[in-house]
C-alpha cells in the first residue's frame, strides 16, 4: 500500500530525527594547518621527498608511501584556478538570491575547495591565479573559513 | 572447493586512549605502517586492503570507510569496508582471509579503526541510531540498557551472581596491565571495586563495562607461498565463521547465543576441531561486558550452558590456567575502539602463538586460538581460529 492508498483510521507517520554532534580534533597534521592560518594568515603543505609530493591541505603521512611527511612547507596563498562552478540553489533546493561561485584552488601538489569573491563571471579562466583572502587576524578561530575567498591575484 | 591457506605475518595497533588527538585516518595510518614494519614489507607489497569500522556516527563522518582510505594505505588499490557492528573487528580479518584464500590476491591488509571520542558528548547516544525508528527509539534506548536487560535474564535462568561475573571484569582489568597498549590495566582491581562502583542500569555497574576508546589496529595477511618466504613464524587462520540472528531482539534467544555457536561450528568445522574444550588453547571471546565474556565461551562451545564462571572460579581463565581468556585484558583492560577492539583480539593470537606477547606471554608455547566478537544488532557472531 503506497502513502497515496493508506488506510485512512491507521496512523499518520511517525517523525525522527538521528541526532548526532561531534567534537572533533584538527589531527596532528591540522594542528599545523590551522595554526597556520589562524596565527600566520598562511596556507601550509607537506612535503613527501621519497614521492616528491607537496600535500594541500597539509597531511602528516604520505598516502603513497605510508611514510611520515616532516617536511613543511609555506605554499604561499596564491593558487591557480583549475575548476569552477556557479551555484544557483541551496542544498536545501532553495533558489540562492546571490548565486556563489566555488572552485578548486591548486596549491602545491593537491589545493583547496573555497569560494570565489570580487570576481565577475566573465573573468574566469582555468588557470588564473587566485588569492586567498583572510578575516582580519583578531577574528580567525582556526577554521577552513578564516579564508573568506580566493580573489583574482595581482 | 579448494581454498588456499592464509597467514597472518605481521601486526600493527595504536595504543588505545579515551580522546585521541590524531584524526582517525591519522589512527589509521600509525597502526597500519607498524603492521607493515613488523613483516619488513612496505606499501607496494600489499595487493588490496580491507577496512573494518562500526557506526559512522561515532567518528562523525559519513561513509568513514572511504573516508579512512588513505590511513589505511588504499590509494590505488583494491579497497573495500565491511561491517557488521561489533562484530566488524573479526569480520574484517575473515574479509581478508577470502580475498587470499580465493587465490584473487596473494598479500592483503587488514585495518580496523574507531574514533568515539568525536560523538559529543557521550558515544554512548550514537547507539541511539541503530534501533527501529517506530517501535525502539522513541522510548531512548541506548546500549547499556540493552546489555542490562540480557544481563539480567542471563544471570536469572542460571543463578549466577554478580559476583562471579566481576571476576571476569577482574581477571581482564588486571591482564591489561600488562599490555603495553592499553587504557584501563589494573593489577590490584578487586571484585568489590566492581560491586562497589556505580550502578548505571540495573545490573549493570561501571566496572562491568569496557571504556568509550579511540584506536586502531592492522594486520597483514599473506597467501602460503608468500607467507613461507617472509617469515619462519607464520600463523595460519585454520577456520572462520559468522552467523546472524533475527534482527527483532524480542525473538531471539538472550540466554544463549545461538548464532555466535553457528558461527564457532562454521569455524571449528573448517578447522577440523571436534573437541574445541581440548583443542583451544587460547580464547579471546569478545567481552564489551563483562558477563559477555561468559554468554560468548558458552556459545562458543568452550564451556557449558551457565557453568563458565567456573572457568574463572577454578583458575583455567587465568594467563597460567589451561585454557587461557583474554590473555590481552580483551575490550574490559585494553579498551573498546569497537572494530579495533575486535581486530586487536587477531592481534594479540598472533603475538600469543608467536611467542612475542612479552609480560602478557601465556605460557607452554599454546598452539591454537579463537577469537570471537559480536554486534549488528546484537545478533551477530563472527570467529576466526588461528594456530602455528
Ligand atoms: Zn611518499
Amino acid at each position: 500500500m503506497t502513502l497515496l492508498e493508506r488506510d485512512p483510521k491507521s496512523p499518520l507517520t511517525w517523525s525522527g530525527n538521528l541526532p548526532v554532534t561531534s567534537r572533533y580534533t584538527f589531527g596532528l597534521a591540522g594542528e599545523k594547518f590551522f595554526r597556520a592560518i589562524k596565527d600566520e594568515g598562511k596556507i601550509i603543505g607537506s612535503y613527501c621527498k621519497k614521492c616528491d609530493h607537496t600535500y594541500v591541505p597539509a597531511s602528516q603521512f604520505c598516502e603513497k608511501c605510508l611514510a611520515e611527511v616532516s617536511d613543511w612547507v609555506d605554499v604561499g596563498t596564491i593558487g591557480e584556478l583549475h575548476t569552477f562552478t556557479v551555484l544557483y540553489e541551496g542544498y536545501d533546493g532553495a533558489r540562492l538570491v546571490q548565486p556563489e561561485i566555488v572552485a578548486f584552488i591548486s596549491l602545491g601538489d593537491g589545493g583547496l575547495i573555497h569560494r570565489l569573491g570580487e570576481i565577475n563571471l566573465d573573468e574566469i579562466y582555468f588557470g588564473m591565479p587566485l588569492e586567498a583572502v583572510f578575516l582580519p587576524e583578531g577574528q580567525r578561530q582556526g577554521s577552513i573559513l578564516d579564508i573568506r575567498y580566493f580573489k583574482p591575484a595581482g | 572447493m579448494t581454498m588456499r591457506k592464509v597467514a597472518v605475518i605481521g601486526a600493527g595497533m595504536t595504543k588505545f586512549v579515551r580522546r585521541a588527538q590524531e584524526t582517525p585516518k591519522e589512527l589509521s595510518w600509525l597502526a597500519t605502517r607498524m603492521a607493515l614494519e613488523s613483516c619488513e614489507l612496505t606499501l607496494d607489497d600489499i595487493e588490496a586492503v580491507c577496512m573494518g569500522t562500526a557506526p559512522d556516527s561515532f567518528d562523525g563522518i559519513h561513509m568513514k570507510g572511504e573516508y579512512l582510505s588513505d590511513g589505511a594505505g588504499a590509494w590505488r588499490k583494491p579497497y573495500m569496508r565491511s561491517y557488521v557492528g561489533g562484530g566488524t573487528g573479526v569480520f574484517v580479518p575473515i574479509q581478508g582471509w577470502y580475498h587470499v584464500a580465493s587465490g584473487m590476491f596473494d598479500v592483503v591488509l587488514v585495518v580496523a579503526e574507531e574514533k568515539m571520542s568525536n560523538f559529543y558528548p557521550h558515544a554512548q547516544a550514537a547507539f541511539l541510531t541503530i534501533f527501529d525508528h517506530t517501535t525502539e527509539r522513541p522510548l531512548g534506548p541506548n546500549l547499556l540498557w540493552i546489555f542490562a536487560l540480557e544481563m539480567n535474564r542471563y544471570m536469572t535462568t542460571y543463578g549466577i551472581s554478580k559476583e562471579d561475573i566481576a571476576r571476569v571484569s577482574v581477571q581482564h582489568k588486571r591482564n591489561a596491565a600488562n599490555h603495553p597498549c592499553a587504557l584501563l590495566g589494573d593489577p590490584d582491581i578487586t571484585v568489590e571495586d566492581v560491586l562497589n562502583s556505580e550502578v548505571l542500569a540495573y545490573p549493570v555497574q561501571r566496572y562491568d563495562v569496557s571504556p568509550v576508546s579511540d584506536g586502531a589496529v592492522a594486520i597483514v595477511l599473506a597467501a602460503e607461498h608468500v607467507a613461507k618466504r617472509l617469515t619462519d613464524k607464520p600463523v595460519w587462520v585454520e577456520g572462520v565463521g559468522w552467523n546472524l540472528d533475527t534482527a527483532h531482539w524480542t525473538n531471539r534467544d538472550l540466554v544463549y547465543p545461538r548464532y555466535v555457536e553457528y558461527a564457532a561450528r562454521m569455524a571449528y568445522d573448517m578447522a577440523g576441531i571436534k573437541e574445541p574444550k581440548k583443542e583451544i588453547h587460547i580464547a579471546e571471546p569478545y567481552d564489551p561486558f563483562d558477563y559477555k565474556a561468559l554468554h560468548h565461551l558458552e556459545g562458543l562451545q568452550l564451556a557449558e550452558r551457565g557453568q563458565a564462571p567456573q572457568l574463572y572460579i577454578d583458575g583455567t581463565a587465568a594467563r597460567d590456567g589451561n585454557m587461557p581468556v583474554c590473555p590481552s585484558g580483551g575490550l574490559l583492560g585494553v579498551g573498546n575502539p569497537i572494530a579495533a577492539a575486535g581486530l586487536m583480539k587477531i592481534a594479540e593470537l598472533f603475538w600469543q602463538l608467536r611467542g612475542e606477547a612479552g609480560d602478557r606471554q601465556v605460557p607452554g608455547q599454546p598452539r591454537r586460538g579463537i577469537a570471537q566478537a559480536w554486534g549488528d544488532l546484537m545478533q551477530v557472531g563472527t570467529v576466526v581460529i588461528m594456530g602455528r
